[in-house]
């Protein structure tokens, strides 16, 4: 039997203490129920339990987070998981502007569509999204792998250092310095087993942007670039 | 930060009352501003009303005097110096607004039509409540703002909602900084229209009146202003009988949206639609850039059809 939360008539700091205090006695499986899209629910999870949020959840959910395992069975609202160093959220739903934005690993999973800014800054791990995203997706993403299977915005993974970005669907535009390349045989294999492990249903072939690495020494003779960029 | 919230009800129900609905979603934001408070509500009208904000220094007489030489009919009295007037003949509003404030220096009309209520104050949402009970205030659609204050003072004529000076039954509410304010403030000045707060969202309603006055519908209004303004904004615009948002090319600010086959409610976060509406529905936030208008009307008659 899972062990539960109730959120009624209680406020996010009670709730994450009940939680953490769960954690504490060994309880390994907590649902959290009527989360009514509060603020900052589970956050910095460092053990590797499993938390169950039965509705929405509102901004920062499971952020910090290193190890925990969270499911949000609803939309998250603004910056889910950011700053998380490992574990996996799950989101049935939408997640709000920013989600995934500076994780450092683990996994994102998001069903439905991601708002503006998904991913922006990420420092390793996966985000992994089935619907559609909204503009300037991975924003000066350094490091890690972000999967759309639909649609981008305008200004996909604008100026970012490093990673890569996979597009199943239309890309509105490219941001500076991003550039299209071909997925190679590994590539598709990673993309396969992650549409399989956390069951997204997704396109049969993808894009691949990447960094042109025009913008990581500055050179007056590609100043235009510059200008473009800045 | 600021919250700002709407509700329409397509049935036009009253039950729960719209104002018990714009109340509970103000609470849940009331964290995102506690400077002040506000709500506007809009019902089936009848007589056309406006309400005024008297400072505590004007004598009952010299109100009562201004009144009857205006032809204006006390109707109802709030506390705080806050009162109800009849408007008996055809007039000039804005010449009406500019009388009054002559004849009571310091004094403000809060709304001006035949069916918005307006109420605010500086305060937390339940404050607003203490004083005038507007969880039994009834209507068809409405829009409610907590205010956090960044850049102008913080007293009434500063809070939201802002009704439209000049324009009857129009009214904003804003989440964000217009940051081209000042240039349009000064462009608007020159035309001749008179701003009466120094705070940036006034500005809004300046506009929407403006281009009302040129001509466009209030949809072309909403949708030009997404050109016209700069910054960081969402907000809501609702008349005798629509309700509309706008939400900036950057979504740089938050606002979630409701609609299911019974109303339509919006929020800065989800937090206000669930507390007040329940589980049993799907929000999601618009995209940067995206405009919408209702008219109750049309909700009305579609579900009549359906």
């Amino acid at each position: 039997m899972p062990f539960s939360i109730d959120c009624r008539d209680k406020c996010t700091r009670e709730i994450n203490r009940l939680l953490r205090e769960a954690i504490a006695e060994g309880h390994e499986h907590i649902e959290l129920q009527y989360p009514d899209a509060r603020h900052n629910l589970a956050v910095a999870l460092l053990r590797p339990v499993r938390v169950v949020v039965n509705g929405s959840v509102g901004y920062y959910c499971g952020g910090m987070m290193d190890g925990g395992h969270i499911e949000v069975h609803g939309s998250a609202g603004w910056g889910a998981a950011e700053a998380m160093l490992n574990g996996t959220l799950l989101i049935d739903g939408n997640a709000g502007s920013g989600v995934a934005a500076s994780i450092r690993g683990g996994v994102v999973v998001v069903r439905g569509d991601a708002a503006a800014r998904a991913g922006v800054a990420m420092k390793g791990g996966t985000l992994l999204i089935g619907g559609n995203c909204g503009y300037m997706a991975g924003f000066m993403m350094q490091k890690g792998r972000m999967v759309i299977c639909g649609d981008a915005g305008d200004a996909l993974a604008d100026s970012m250092y490093e990673g890569v970005v996979f597009v199943g669907g239309r890309i509105a535009s490219l941001g500076n310095d991003a550039v299209i390349e071909e997925p190679t045989a590994e590539d598709r294999a990673w993309l396969h087993e992650l549409l399989v492990t956390y069951r997204v249903p997704g396109p049969t072939a993808f894009r691949k942007v990447v960094s042109g690495r025009k913008l990581w020494n500055f050179d007056r003779r590609e100043w235009e670039i510059w200008r473009a960029a800045l | 930060m600021c919250g700002i919230v709407g509700f329409l009800d397509k049935h036009g129900q009253t039950v729960p009352p719209l104002g018990q609905t714009l109340l509970t979603m103000l609470q849940a934001l009331s964290c995102r501003g506690p400077d002040s408070a506000g709500v506007a509500l809009f019902g089936e009208g009848g007589t056309l009303q406006l309400r005024l904000s008297v400072p505590p220094d004007i004598e009952r007489q010299t109100l009562n005097e201004a009144l009857q030489e205006e032809h204006l009919t006390l109707v109802r009295s709030y506390g705080a110096g806050v009162h109800d007037v009849r408007i008996a003949a055809e007039v000039d509003l804005t010449e009406l607004e500019r009388r009054i404030q002559q004849r009571l220096p310091g004094s403000e009309v809060l709304c001006l039509g035949e069916h918005i209520s307006l109420f605010k104050q500086v305060g937390s949402p339940d404050d607003l409540e203490a004083a005038y009970r507007i969880s039994t205030l009834h209507g068809t659609h409405g829009i409610g703002h907590t205010r956090m204050s960044t850049e102008s003072r913080v007293d009434l004529s500063h809070s939201q909602p802002f009704w439209a000076h000049g324009v009857a039954d129009l009214a904003t509410v804003h989440n964000g900084h217009i940051t081209n304010y000042h240039k349009l403030r000064r462009r608007f000045e020159q035309e001749g229209y008179r701003f009466y707060t120094d705070n940036d969202s006034e500005v809004i309603g300046v506009y929407l009146r403006d281009r009302l006055a040129a001509g466009r519908s209030l949809e072309g209004a909403l949708r030009s202003s997404l050109e016209d303004f700069d910054g960081s904004f969402c907000y809501l615009a609702a008349t005798k009988d629509q309700l509309g948002f706008v939400k900036d090319r950057f979504g740089f600010k938050p606002l979630m949206l409701a609609e299911t086959e019974d109303f339509v409610a919006l929020a800065t976060e989800e937090i206000a639609l669930r507390r007040a509406l329940g589980h049993d529905f799907p929000v999601y936030e618009p995209l940067p850039g995206a405009m919408r208008l209702w008219s109750i009307h049309a909700e009305t008659a579609s579900l009549a059809a359906g």
